[in-house]
């Protein structure tokens, strides 16, 4: 697509170029030379692709998106004109490559993956359900960031309990493959669409009418993007977070309480991407007291970075001050929903910055949290 | 072209192209410098004849490969991928076979998550006497991989 289409495409000709963008722009608040704005204005004068590195380290939070007047879709231009950039700058991986190489090894045909390992014997799962539990890249993070984390495969396990606390006993697949998220934001377009392909036909095969994700990116991949290439999908995609935040509302779900004050980082796919904010805090609110951050719900602040490219001491000084800020509430715990935000902020506390005064603020993900205030027996 | 160095001109010339009929599978092979290269050498010093399947990598140290470079060589192509080092002890920068051996063990984890079974992934321990050895590694992994089969990349 030519660089002024892709302007007409998103409503970017309404942009007045007043800034507000740039001014909640994490990215340009992280340093660099990134600003939506000047973006659209490069474009706008040109008709070309700006030639800035500084376009990899977009996180696609939305918050520029959020917070325009106008309804200019920025993080999708700057998703449109990533595969452009990607010729002539690909972006820095980080962690060696091999999140990306993992997702590309997943989008082989022939490959039959086998995630289950994790599935304890107390978790109750079904294969004749109705309800599939979408796992993602979790177990392959359990691997990779093992020596930040030592419990990122309880966010599965834990999903499980909270499922079977409802009364659904889920079906887990055993060839799903990566959901392609961080293709599709990077601008590989090839790989999303391999990637999407496999899985809807995955899902299809195993018959269930609804497919249930706990990773905030693997739910707006499947519900948003995946119709944009297989079209309407056979099944309803549902987000965890929102599915146990009803369920609580209802009275379907009994979290025991346990009276310590929290705080909430809102995932950026989760809140800006899907509109989900009020479920999570229902969920934490009735078992323990929430406390709200400055910048939080529409207005939540990044977790600093995304797809696993262009970090830098700059994006961890920027989760050190949300961290700081999550502190300043007087929660003893910061609770996130995504499983990528948590490893972020996980790692950003065990970097060891100079000058800086590291954070020792608890990070933990909501669905391990909920799970361990169930009623045991 | 005349820009390209030397040895990579060199490389063109000696290697056949990866197809078909040059003879699954490919194979990967990262050698240290300073132990399973020489050995590599010995083994074609002493014509010790081995299977043709092989793309060796000279790396500085096995503790040079990082988990990137092996998956890359899997998405590119390799069916298998051997990781050739020092002797535990025997290594010219003390450790990094140590580190070698680390990663391997986390990318047997990854690759069986990921449904690629984990023995396309070798790592042994060659030194610079060990020509024989070198043959009889090779010729074993390359009759292994044929029996497992294709990896059917990017199909």
């Amino acid at each position: 697509m030519r660089p002024d289409e892709i302007l007409d495409l998103h409503s970017a000709r309404k942009c007045v170029e007043c800034g507000r963008c740039t001014y909640a722009c994490p990215a340009a608040q992280i340093g660099g030379d990134f600003s939506p704005r000047s973006i659209i204005e490069h474009i706008e004068n040109t008709g070309e692709v700006p030639r800035n590195k500084d376009l990899w380290l977009c996180m696609t939070c939305m918050q520029c998106t959020e917070i325009c007047q106008f309804g200019v879709g920025f993080h999708e231009v700057v998703r449109e004109i990533r595969p452009e950039l990607s010729k002539v700058l690909p972006p820095e991986e980080n962690h060696g490559g091999v999140p990306e190489l993992m997702e590309r090894l997943s989008a082989m045909r022939g490959i039959r993956p086998n995630k289950q390992q994790w599935i304890l014997e107390d978790l109750r799962v079904d294969d004749s359900s109705d309800t599939m539990l979408f796992v993602g890249c979790t177990p392959y993070y359990d691997v990779i960031f093992r020596y930040l984390r030592q419990d990122l495969l309880e966010i599965p396990r834990s999903s499980v309990r909270l499922l079977n606390a409802m009364g659904i006993e889920p079906k887990v697949l055993a060839d799903e493959r990566c959901c392609g998220h961080d293709a599709y934001w990077l601008g590989d377009a090839e790989l999303f669409e391999k990637l999407a392909r496999l899985n809807v036909e995955a899902i299809e095969k195993a018959k269930v009418s609804q497919v249930v994700a706990f990773c905030p990116e693997c739910y707006t991949t499947l519900k948003y993007r995946y119709p944009e290439v297989v079209g309407k999908l056979g099944f309803e995609v549902r987000s965890l977070t929102q599915m146990i935040g009803e369920a609580v509302d209802e009275g379907g779900l009994w979290l025991d309480p346990s009276g310590e004050d929290l705080t909430y980082h809102d995932p950026c796919r989760l809140g800006r991407h899907a509109g989900i904010y009020s479920e999570p805090r229902k969920v934490l609110s009735s078992f323990a007291n929430l406390k709200e951050m400055p910048r939080s719900a529409q207005l939540g602040a990044c977790c600093g970075n995304s797809s696993w490219v262009n970090c830098s001491p700059m994006t961890r000084l920027w989760q050190l001050g949300r961290l700081r800020e999550a502190a300043e509430t007087g929660a003893s715990k910061m609770i996130t929903a995504c499983p990528k935000c948590l490893i972020h902020f996980t790692c950003a506390q065990s970097e060891n910055i100079q000058l800086i005064e590291r954070s020792k603020m608890p990070v933990t993900d909501l669905h391990v949290l909920a799970a361990s205030r169930l009623k045991k027996g | 072209m005349d820009s390209e160095p030397l040895a990579q001109k060199l490389d063109q010339v000696q290697q056949p192209p990866l197809t078909e009929e040059a003879g699954q599978p490919n194979i990967v092979a990262f050698c240290c410098n300073w132990c399973a290269y020489a050995g590599a050498d010995l083994a074609g010093v002493n014509r010790r004849q081995y299977a043709p399947n092989l793309r060796i990598i000279r790396v500085m140290c096995s503790g040079r490969v990082t988990p990137g470079m092996i998956l890359q060589a899997f998405v590119s192509g390799a069916e298998g991928v051997m990781v050739l080092g020092c002797h535990p002890g025997d290594c010219h920068y003390r450790v990094g076979n140590k580190y070698a051996e680390q990663r391997v063990q986390q990318l047997h984890e990854l690759l069986e998550l990921a449904g690629v079974d984990p023995s396309r992934l070798l790592l042994q321990w060659i030194s610079a006497a060990e020509g024989e050895l070198f043959g009889r590694t090779v010729d074993s992994f390359v009759a292994h991989i044929r029996k497992l089969g294709r990896l059917e990349a990017g199909k």
